[in-house]
């Protein structure tokens, strides 16, 4: 222990509470920058120097203090915990959203919906029935008639564009994953070479831990920490991200909403081996996936080709049993009455419905050999309406289908959104900046610091005893 | 698990709190604005459902107030139509009583043969009476009326035009149709066996001394029976069609009634929700700005 060690550890004590002071001070700069977990200088005493030889005896005091690392008081089980709830939160989000869209886009039970139109097209044919010498009213059925043909096409036509618009939101939120996983594997090469030269790389697995939560409830990633402190980025058990190195996602299958209802599918692939499917389980793109999905048997399909699919069932339905009554009236010429409804060639049913004629004397309603102005199919055919196998019938089934499945989508979503909301309090509990916490730490810094600067001077005041004032008796 | 507490953490309690108040605040001002519970069937699938079917019966009831409407004047009219006819029957049979007087010279006779073509044509045009274009006696035929007359034979031949057994009928209820024409064949006789043929033989047998007309009453008789059996038909009919108006004015209410009670809002109900709601989003203001405005720093020196 020699005369001047004392000032030696007031020094360290003066460096180490400024250094301590200092990540205060970042702590309280970013108190509310997103995504940033605080961190804590973690001083530890220095002891005496012990050498361990034969005559080797104590020499007091340790050395003072030193800053022996700054920790970052993130918490990796509630951070694995945001991830996986984002994961399935978000998958459930996209796929309520999608459901919702539907739910608004066929405009039920609005009074101007197709179940409306379907009642109009019943009573036009009625009041054919009443007045069928009335050119009028045949001229207003077959009115009415087109605009059910027209409403149908555009439900199915907005599925189609609701399809197109997930889809392309999928591709670019691949785009976004694929950033995603790029810069994760950047800065896990910067964290490795910051840390390997002794520094603190906290503020970049800040920015690497925002990521990959990114990643999560895009494509649903879990993480796996190696021994050099890098992280990997495992998507449906394949590694996105292993180490520096980063792999890339790419979207193919049906590229258009026909291929779509005509069985292909939308995949997430691998780039490097476009036959290899990414398997996402959850996410975001997981969820767009799966309300872009071909139809399927018993209805399990993806929603849109669904609901496209039952489109074309009402659409052939209403066609064959009107034309089926149709065809065995005359007209008031007395002419077989034919096809009332018939289908573009080549085009979906829903797409392609149309009335077979413009000319309304066209319009059979009399039944053979019962006059001409017999009106008695007209009232047939109004009777569909009340038919319980019926496109009435068939429609308010779909609707009625879609709300359900609607509301449990929506809730799900919700309960998923809770549980992660809650992960997500609880991490930012964990790590976010307490200011007064950071007041008293100031003040506990400080007065170390103080109290290290006045043993100096003490020790100063000893030194000046012992130098200048001895050995001078008297001068 | 006693979570850490910092100001962020209640910083977004406090906000998420307010969000969730101020959106229940919104869903009750949407309900309250629209008037209206099902916005979307998966508010209330079941809701929706029955919506969508009391929409489709308010609209058939609708349709078949207005198929009643209709048949009730095809009624009225066939209705008026027999009346006069059976006052115009009474008459001719009036005139060929007075023509089996002794009494009669043949100028007289004369008379009366002319009186009885009139009522012959009468009675024709009658029996052509139309509705909005559509000749009621023969209801499912386009030939304009429901009898022709050939006046180039000597007796004119009169044919129905109506086609056999077809019947103009119009529904009222689901399972309901009423029959809203009457059949001219039955009524007038078609051909030589009809009533203007009838009407001809006996100006025929006036204008033919010494010809008896009174044989013919019988068969004039039966004639106007058949007119009046015909008009009790109508009317019992006609009351058909009214009942079926009553009634639909009746299930339309109730129909009515019932869609309002799925889809229509309970204002009192949400009047006192958003009340107890803007009081919630009041004390959640009033507690935001309590717990985020003290700080340590504000007691240090």
């Amino acid at each position: 222990m020699s005369t001047f060690s004392g000032l030696g550890t007031a020094l360290s004590s003066l460096i180490a509470q400024r250094q301590a002071l200092e990540v205060t001070g970042q702590n309280i700069a970013n108190a509310n920058t997103v995504g940033y977990t605080r961190q804590r200088a973690a001083l530890s005493s220095l002891p005496a120097a012990q050498l361990p030889s034969m005559f080797s005896t104590t020499n007091g005091p340790g050395y003072g203090t030193a800053v022996t690392d700054i920790a970052r008081l993130n918490d990796v089980f509630l951070d694995a915990q945001v991830r996986t709830t984002t994961a399935s939160s978000s998958y459930l989000g996209a796929r309520a959203a999608a459901s919702k869209l539907l739910e608004t886009n066929i405009g039920e039970p609005a009074a101007t919906g197709l179940a409306t139109q379907l009642t109009d097209l019943w009573a036009a044919f009625q009041d054919v029935a009443n007045t069928p010498n009335k050119e009028s009213s045949r001229a207003v059925l077959l009115e009415t008639a087109a605009a059910v043909g027209d409403r149908i096409a555009t439900l199915y036509t907005a599925a189609g564009t609701q399809w197109t618009q997930a889809r392309t939101q999928t591709a670019s939120l691949v785009e976004k994953a694929n950033t995603a996983a790029a810069n994760i594997a950047d800065l896990n090469k910067r964290i490795l070479a910051v840390e390997n030269s002794g520094s603190s790389a906290n503020e970049l697995k800040d920015q690497r831990d925002l990521l990959v939560t990114e990643l999560s409830g895009l494509v649903g990633a879990t993480t796996r920490t190696q021994e050099n402190g890098q992280i990997d980025v495992l998507v449906g058990g394949n590694m996105m991200v292993d180490g520096s190195k980063a792999r890339s996602l790419a979207v193919t299958g049906a590229a258009g909403f026909s291929d779509a209802t005509g069985g292909a599918d939308v995949q997430v692939v691998w780039a490097a081996d476009t036959s290899r499917s990414a398997g996402l389980e959850g996410g975001q793109v997981a969820g767009l996936l799966s309300v872009l999905a071909p139809p399927a048997a018993g209805g399990t399909g993806g929603m849109l080709t669904e609901a496209a699919a039952s489109y074309d069932k009402l659409a052939t339905q209403l066609a064959t049993q009107v034309n089926a009554l149709h065809g065995q009236a005359l007209t008031t010429a007395g002419a077989p009455g034919g096809d009332f409804f018939a289908f573009e060639a080549g085009r979906p049913a829903a797409l392609g419905l149309t009335v077979a004629f413009d000319d309304p004397a066209l319009v059979a309603v009399a039944a053979p050999g019962a006059g001409a102005l017999d009106g008695s199919f007209a009232d047939k055919i109004g009777q569909l309406g009340a038919a319980v196998d019926g496109p009435d019938a068939a429609w308010s089934a779909f609707v009625v289908q879609l709300g359900v499945s609607t509301g449990s989508a929506v809730s799900r979503a919700t309960a998923a959104e809770a549980t992660r909301a809650s992960a997500a309090a609880q991490q930012v509990a964990q790590t976010s900046v307490d200011t007064d916490e950071e007041t008293v730490n100031m003040l506990a810094y400080q007065r170390a610091y103080e109290g290290a600067a006045r043993v100096m001077s003490a020790i100063d005041e000893m030194l000046d005893t012992l130098i200048n004032r001895t050995g001078i008796v008297g001068r | 698990m006693i979570n850490r507490v910092t100001h962020q953490s209640v910083q977004r309690s406090t906000l998420a709190n307010l969000q969730l108040n101020l959106s229940t605040m919104a869903d009750l001002q949407a309900k309250m604005s629209s008037g209206k519970k099902i916005n979307v069937p998966s508010d209330d699938p079941a809701g929706a459902s029955d919506m969508l079917r009391l929409r489709g019966e308010q609209r058939v009831q609708n349709q078949y107030k207005r198929n009643a409407d209709d048949g009730n004047a095809w009624l009225t009219t066939i209705d008026s139509a027999l009346q006069t006819s059976s006052t115009t029957l009474r008459r001719v049979r009036d005139l060929v009583v007075q023509s089996g007087s002794g009494a009669m010279n043949t100028p007289a006779r004369e008379a009366i043969a002319v009186e009885i073509e009139g009522l012959r044509d009468e009675l024709l045009q009658q029996a052509n009476t139309t509705y909005l274009g559509r000749t009621v006696f023969a209801g499912t035929s386009d030939a304009g009326v429901a009898f022709t007359v050939d006046s180039t034979t000597t007796p004119p031949t009169y044919s129905f035009t109506g086609a056999g057994s077809a019947t103009v009928e119009r529904r009222v209820a689901d399972a309901t149709t009423i029959r809203v024409d009457a059949d001219g064949a039955k009524i007038y006789g078609d051909g030589a066996q009809s009533v203007f043929a009838l009407l001809d033989t006996i100006a025929a047998t006036l204008r033919t001394p010494g010809g008896d007309a009174t044989a013919q009453l019988n068969t004039l008789d039966s004639r106007f029976e058949t007119v009046l059996t015909e008009l009790a038909a109508v009317g019992a009919r006609q009351t058909r069609v009214i009942n079926a108006q009553t009634n639909l004015a009746e299930s339309a209410q109730t129909t009515k009634t019932q869609l309002s009670a799925i889809e229509d809002i309970d204002l009192a109900e949400i009047i006192l929700q958003l009340g107890m709601q803007e009081v919630a989003y009041q004390g959640a203001l009033g507690a935001a700005a309590k717990v985020l405005q003290p700080s340590l720093m504000d007691y240090l020196r």
